[in-house]
Order: structure tokens, then C-alpha cells, then sequence
């Protein structure tokens, strides 16, 4: 991470039009790609939880989408503040913006059902049909800029637009997120069987059987 | 069992339990009506713009009063306790999830009627086959993403707070295309029947996956 914070801003080249504020390019572009990343341990934890019940899917499901929904703030917020030295303002409505914007809305519902659901069982089940659900959402952000006319510009990493410094900072900016997301996702990991342990909200059957019916009003 | 019968035999039941008590339907046109008068008093509304700023009234007023209906769907079931024992028989979960849609979109529909002619009465936009037909088609997906929320919540705590958390990022691919749809069918710019295409391949995207997961909503 350190190399790659020197890369941008001693090995990469200044960016002709726009200046110093391009240097937040890489991270932007490299949070963003990471939090699509995470989203996809959240779909593909939910999917195999709803197959099989496993404990483990659920929790790298639930560590996915907290760091998802960190690195996608990072790339809102970092957007925000090149948007308003480049566009000259903070926030426009273009369609790349708010599908992001609305992404994390998903995600931090998700992070709130699995507050708010009984934990154990029924919380992994509902937080697993959010994700699935959720991650349509993906998809959308990622082709919005091609579907859509937006103030956002394209990709411009398979389209060759970059010169091979600035190319050769990205990727290795990109590779050190990405493996930054998934120490965090391990990390988080540890911490969620922890709390499991603990908590012993998986524990067979005892839980449903001793769960009483809600009162009738 | 057949699962049609099941679904419909449940639309029935939830349509029936409605006329006898007479609960939503009465209270939700109340609120659109009165949502309406609120889009008056917060906007300038004259002639000119009234095109322009009806769509987005009518959208407000529709997502508000969708979440109130859906909300309601499973609120009757937990309060008699009687979800679990429909469960508990033989018929299918998805086929009761089905029945319950469909009785919930129909009560939204009724809520419609009035709200679609109050709209063009109130600020003089046309009613038209277009604008009707958009919203009806928007209706369809809605319902399934809703219905599927408001089973989930049902079960959750503060579920009034978590059930529009949920479904409004998921609504809005129909408010996009929904709102482009009747922007252009009350003459503003903007393709109708793209808009439309795209509202059915929601509709149709959304009903697969929501067929899909009510089993695990369900389920317990």
C-alpha cells in the first residue's frame, strides 16, 4: 500500500488537463473494483449459505458486504472530491453516480438486517436474499456508464486510453486494494467466528424449538 | 396440491378478509389523495409545468402507499399468528407467497383507480391508456419485490423501519423506467415504448428471482 501511495504520486505522470486531483484516479477506480469484489463474496456466500446452511459462507458473506460498504464510501467520497475540482461540483445526477449511491444503500440494508433480524438462522437466510438480490445493482453500475449517457467517463483501463506509467501504477495500486480487501475480509472473518463462538447462534436446534410464538395481541 | 388453486384460493381469502373489514383500500386512497394535496402545497403548480411535475407526484405517492399495502400484507397473518399454521400445510410456500402477491398488487391497483383520474383532475394531466398501462406494468414487479420484503420483515423487529430500507433501492429500476414512461406519455421528451420494454424485462427478471427466493423467505 505504502509503494503503491509512492507510485501515485512520484512514478506516475501528472495528468496534462486535469493536474494533481487525476492521482485520485487510482484509488477511486481500485476501491471501486474491490467493493464489486466484495459484493461477489456476499452473492456467492449467500448463494452457498441457502444451498447448504453453512456457518462459514454466511460469515464471509456478513465480513463481504462490511468492507464492501467501506470501500464503496471510499470510492463515493474520493468521486465527490475530484468531482468537484473536475465537474465543480460535489454531486450531479448522472446515472453512474447514483447507482452507486443506491448500491451502497443496499448494502448498508443489508448490514442493518442482519442487526435487526434474530441473529443466527433466519438472520443469515434474509441477509443472503438481500445480497443475491443486492448485487443486481452491480451489473447496472458497472454498465451505466455505457448504457446510459453520463458525465461519468468510461472505462478506461481495456479501452488502452492510459499511458503505460500511469497503466503499470493503477494495476499495482488496484492489486494492493484488492489485496488489502480480502486481508480485511479475513480479518473480519476471524472476528465474526469469534463472535459466533460466543454467541452460539448456530447451534442446532435448540434455538428454534425453544423460540416461543409471538404473542397474540 | 395444485399450486394455482392454493394461490388462488390464498388471493381470495386475503381480497375477502379486505371487502369484510374494508381496511386498506379506504385508508390508502385516503392518504394518495392527500399526498397529492401535498404535492400542491410543496410545488408551484399552474398549467405550464403541471406535466413536468405531476409524473414525480405520482410516483411519491405511489412508492409510499405500495410500502403501506405490502407492509400490510403479513401484518393481518402475524397478528392472528396464523402464518405459521398456513405454513404448515401441505401446499407450498411459494404458492402462498403467489396468493399473497396477488392480493396485495390487486389492492394496489384499486388504489390506483383512484389515484391515476384524481391526478388528471387535480392538476390536469391527461389520462391516458399510456399512463395507466405504465403504472400497471410497473405494479406487476413491484408487487413480487415487495410482498417478498414485507414476508421477511414480518418476522424482524422494527420492521416498519427495515421494510423501506429494503425494497426502495430495489424499486427504483421501476421508477427509472416507470417515471421515463409516464414523463413521455403526459408529452414530455423521451421514448415511450423503450421505457416500456425495459419495465418488462424487470418485471419479468424480477418475478424469476422472486419465485426463487420466496421458498427461503418463507421456509422455516
Amino acid at each position: 500500500m505504502l509503494i503503491a501511495g509512492a507510485a501515485i504520486f512520484f512514478y506516475a505522470p501528472t495528468d496534462y488537463l486535469q493536474g494533481p486531483v487525476q492521482r485520485i484516479f487510482y484509488l477511486h477506480v481500485s476501491s471501486a473494483i474491490a467493493a464489486f469484489g466484495c459484493f461477489a463474496v456476499v452473492l456467492v456466500g449467500g448463494v452457498i449459505y441457502l444451498r447448504n446452511e453453512s456457518p462459514a459462507a454466511d460469515r464471509f458473506a456478513r465480513s463481504g458486504a462490511l468492507v464492501g460498504v467501506v470501500f464503496t464510501t471510499v470510492t463515493l467520497v474520493m468521486g465527490m472530491l475530484w468531482a468537484k475540482t473536475v465537474w465543480g461540483a460535489f454531486w450531479v445526477w448522472d446515472a453512474r453516480l447514483t447507482s452507486t449511491l443506491v448500491l451502497w444503500i443496499i448494502y448498508a440494508g443489508y448490514l442493518l438486517v442482519r442487526r435487526l433480524a434474530d441473529p443466527g438462522r433466519q438472520a443469515a437466510r434474509f441477509a443472503a436474499v438481500v445480497g443475491i438480490f443486492g448485487f443486481i445493482d452491480v451489473p447496472v453500475v458497472h454498465f451505466s456508464v455505457t448504457w446510459w449517457t453520463t458525465q461519468h467517463p468510461g472505462p478506461v483501463i481495456i479501452n488502452d486510453a492510459l499511458p503505460p506509467q500511469m497503466l503499470a501504477t493503477f494495476l499495482f495500486t488496484m492489486a494492493c486494494t484488492v489485496v488489502l480487501a480480502a486481508v480485511m475480509i479475513a480479518i473480519r472473518y476471524r472476528i465474526e467466528t469469534l463472535v459466533d463462538e460466543r454467541e452460539q447462534v448456530f447451534e442446532p436446534a435448540k434455538v428454534l424449538v425453544a423460540r416461543e410464538p409471538e404473542p397474540v395481541q | 396440491m395444485n399450486p394455482f388453486r392454493v394461490a388462488l384460493a390464498v388471493a381470495r381469502k386475503d381480497l375477502r378478509s379486505e371487502w369484510r373489514t374494508r381496511e386498506v383500500v379506504p385508508a390508502l386512497a385516503q392518504f394518495i389523495i392527500l399526498a397529492l394535496l401535498i404535492g400542491n402545497f410543496g410545488f408551484q403548480v399552474d398549467s405550464r409545468n403541471a406535466a413536468s411535475i405531476a409524473p414525480g407526484i405520482l410516483w411519491l405517492a405511489l412508492v409510499f402507499a405500495g410500502l403501506v399495502a405490502f407492509g400490510r400484507t403479513f401484518a393481518a397473518e402475524r397478528e392472528q399468528a396464523s402464518l405459521e399454521a398456513m405454513l404448515m400445510t401441505p401446499a407450498s410456500p411459494v404458492a402462498i407467497f403467489a396468493g399473497k402477491a396477488v392480493a396485495a398488487s390487486l389492492l394496489l391497483i384499486a388504489c390506483e383507480a383512484v389515484m391515476l383520474p384524481a391526478l388528471s383532475l387535480f392538476f390536469g394531466t391527461p389520462f391516458s391508456a399510456d399512463v395507466v398501462a405504465a403504472v400497471l406494468i410497473a405494479t406487476v414487479g413491484m408487487a413480487a419485490l415487495g410482498c417478498l420484503f414485507a414476508a421477511m420483515v414480518a418476522r424482524v423487529r422494527a420492521r416498519e423501519l427495515l421494510l423501506p430500507l429494503l425494497t426502495l433501492p430495489l424499486w427504483i429500476p421501476f421508477i427509472i423506467a416507470g417515471g421515463q414512461a409516464v414523463q413521455s406519455a403526459m408529452g414530455l421528451p423521451g421514448s415511450y415504448s423503450e421505457a416500456i420494454s425495459l419495465l418488462i424485462d424487470f418485471d419479468i427478471l424480477f418475478l424469476v428471482l422472486t419465485s426463487l427466493a420466496a421458498r427461503f423467505v418463507l421456509d422455516e
